[in-house]
């Protein structure tokens, strides 16, 4: 049995970033990985167990492309016995430390080497490779397995409890693998459209069979006083998918969904979903599994309804 | 991301260090430990990150005093007292009010960054960093990002280029790289940390510290620029010169008009922040389009003479526009054809009218009556709303963008 103790673990790396400026940290003598994104960080975080200190440089709720981070935070990464950093682009803002890192010749786990990339499909960004490979989780048993690979290598480390560690967060995502393609077996294949402005579900919408319809969500001044002809083309993609629902980030999603019943008359839910990054313990995603599960939960029902 | 930005936490934050700033010579302290190695990318620790762009106009009056409306929730707030403007110009965060002292620069603390796949949008305190000095006839350029780079200005009568680093400006500090002495007619813009200045018949580009480089090309009667989401366009006799690279690597192209349309030139820019392609107002009917991307003009004949136009490059390509009438017409980039007007909304269009696009909306403003017509270009030009904005718009810029 794999011990339960995400939570604890979780906490782990905030508290030692919050010490770092005071003192020097207890676990000097452990092995240090250091993660970029948090979504990362909590899967290295599950394989490393009690063998290495985790440390997840990318707060919660936080933004993965512009994150940056402190000089003290910065000595971590240039100490730290692996790094493990999402690429493809994603961490622009640490983008001169990983670079210094891979020339400095650091132990380095880069999932956009790993895993078979896509690129994005539509959009000004099209042709270019889309790195939010998350949302599909076999592509993130790939990782898991760069992973245990390479932090089983780091001297001080027990290959065998890393080992034990992948293999149960393997399991875990097998489970969640099954879990998400019978839940989207059930959404009848007509249904199957993800009508969106948000740009992290391309992996998602290749492994389960989606079809991603971009959508331009009305912004505050065009909801402030709306005519039929600024829903026009929103109205045009939520009819040809065909689906109840709109999966999009709106500051006010009430009001999209009242204006568009007035004005167009479509009944559609809003519905967000989370993208990319972990939240804080008890805001709906604070691991990669609960993450994956929760969004797993909305489309179903968003696209049943 | 799905769970609400920690807008009020984080704006009292930037309260609290806007307070501690005045205080104190020392360096900000900083609430998080973010910006130490900050690359300028948007991200600032005084500024929250929002769901969507934070829309605002910012009103000057006649006698300076100036206000900023938020076009989300309606909410108004004074910023206090400047200079009596003469012109105005704003980059989508800054806003540059020209008075007899020089430029007096406002930072509405509202931004947004396009990040190519996606946008972040950033709120945070306004400002009033104070004035850059210079005499005559101000006019500002500026690149893609209001956190990095320089924001560029050229005064017609002391006959100075200042180019100011945007990294200081985004934190109420105004830094002048450069400062030196140019044409009175000099088109000046930023490039890089350095800038791209007009002199005789072509275009030199200077490094940060305001030297001369060894880069040049020609261009006859500079006139207009602007930095688009491709690079920096500059309008020329023969056509545009499209500058990319930076101060110390600059690639020119040359963009020429095409021969067999007879037509005057373009000599202002305008066009949706982020777009590649621009409208060229020429000094008699009917504009260009600079598609900066493509590298093409393309030439629209009107029946009115314009006094502003401005490309909103949208999927259905439209084209905002203010005739010498004080109405608002519409035009289809694809066909040239105009597809909607307004009634008579300002009495004398002349330089203290602004005509600014977004995504949704065109914002005009009305001194006369002292109000700011909202315009749904893409629905018939319909007045969306009338907005009165806390202090009289004599000049005016929506920021936010």
């Amino acid at each position: 049995m794999r011990p339960w103790r995400p939570l604890a673990l979780a906490a782990a790396p905030l508290a030692a970033l919050g010490l770092a400026g005071c003192t020097s940290s207890s676990t000097d003598d452990e092995p240090q990985v250091v993660v970029t994104t948090n979504i990362l960080g909590d899967v290295v975080t599950e394989i490393a167990g009690d063998e290495a200190h985790v440390t997840t440089l990318m707060k919660p709720n936080a933004d993965p492309h512009s994150f940056e981070i402190s000089a003290q935070e910065a000595a971590t990464l240039d100490d730290a016995d692996l790094l493990v950093s999402n690429g493809l682009g994603l961490e622009e803002g640490l983008q001169q430390h990983l670079d210094r890192a891979t020339e400095a010749g650091a132990a380095m786990v880069i999932v956009g080497d790993e895993i078979n990339v896509l690129d994005y499909s539509s959009g000004d960004a099209s042709g270019t490779p889309d790195p939010h490979f998350w949302t599909d989780p076999a592509r993130m048993v790939d990782v898991v397995e760069a992973v245990e690979a390479a932090l089983g290598a780091v001297d001080g480390v027990d290959p065998v409890v890393v080992e034990e560690n992948a293999e149960a967060y393997l399991d875990e995502l097998d489970a969640l693998d099954a879990e998400m393609t019978s839940a989207f077996a059930a959404i009848p294949a007509s249904q199957r459209a993800l009508v969106t402005n948000h740009h992290v579900f391309g992996y998602l919408a290749d492994r389960f069979d989606f079809e991603v319809v971009g959508a331009v969500i009305p912004g505050g001044t065009t909801l402030a006083a709306p005519s039929a002809a600024d829903l026009r083309d929103l109205a045009a993609a939520i009819e040809t998918a065909g689906v109840p629902t709109l999966f999009a980030e709106s500051s006010q999603p009430d009001r999209l969904v009242q204006v568009l019943a007035s004005e167009v008359g479509i009944d559609v839910d809003v519905v967000e979903l989370f993208t990319e990054s972990l939240t804080e313990p008890g805001e709906g995603a604070d691991t990669y599994l609960a993450m994956m599960r929760e969004n797993t939960a909305r489309i179903s029902e968003g696209l049943t309804r | 991301m799905i769970t609400p930005r920690p807008l009020v936490a984080a704006t009292a934050v930037a309260l609290a260090l806007v307070a501690l700033a005045g205080c104190a010579a020392e360096p900000e302290p900083t609430a998080a430990p973010v910006d130490d190695v900050s690359d300028g990318h948007g991200e600032i620790t005084t500024a929250a990150e929002v769901e969507e762009p934070p829309l605002a106009l910012v009103s000057v009056d006649d006698d300076g005093r100036v206000g900023m409306l938020d076009l989300l929730s309606g909410e108004s707030e004074d910023l206090g007292p400047d200079g009596a403007p003469t012109g105005l110009a704003s980059d989508g965060r800054y806003v540059f009010v020209t008075t007899a002292d020089g430029v007096d620069i406002v930072d509405s603390a509202r931004w947004s960054w396009n990040h190519g796949d996606h946008f972040h949008y950033y709120i945070g305190s306004p400002e009033m960093p104070g004035t850059v000095p210079g005499s005559g006839i101000a006019t500002a350029t500026w690149g893609m990002l209001s956190t990095d780079g320089s924001t560029a200005m050229h005064f017609a009568g002391s006959g100075e280029a200042v180019l100011l680093e945007n990294e200081a400006l985004a934190e109420g500090e105004i830094v002048e790289r450069f400062r030196v002495d140019v044409d009175a007619d000099a088109v000046v813009a930023p490039l890089g940390d350095g800038a791209v200045i007009s002199e005789a018949d072509a275009l030199e580009v200077y490094d940060a510290e305001g030297r001369q480089t060894e880069q040049s090309v020609s261009c006859t009667d500079a006139a207009g620029a602007i930095t688009t989401v491709v690079g920096l366009a500059i309008g020329c006799a023969e056509g545009a010169v499209l500058v990319t690279g930076d101060e110390d690597e600059a690639e020119f192209s040359v963009i020429r008009y095409p021969d067999d349309v007879d037509a005057e030139r373009a000599v202002a820019f305008d066009g949706r922040k982020g777009r590649p392609t621009v409208a060229g107002l020429t000094d008699a009917s009917g504009f260009w389009l600079l598609d900066t991307r493509e590298e093409t003009w393309t030439h629209v004949a009107t029946e009115h003479t314009l006094v502003h136009v401005t490309a909103v490059d949208d999927e259905a390509g439209h084209v905002v526009a203010l005739d010498t009438d004080g109405r608002v017409r519409v035009y289809a980039a694809a066909t040239g054809e105009e597809i909607a007007a307004t009634d008579v909304l300002v009495g004398a269009p002349d330089a203290a009218t602004s005509l600014t696009v977004d995504g949704q909306r065109a914002y005009l403003n009305d001194p006369a009556a002292a109000v700011v017509h909202e315009i749904d270009y893409a629905d018939g030009a319909r007045i969306a709303r009338t907005l009165d904005t806390p202090t009289s718009p004599a000049f005016l810029s929506e920021v936010g963008r």
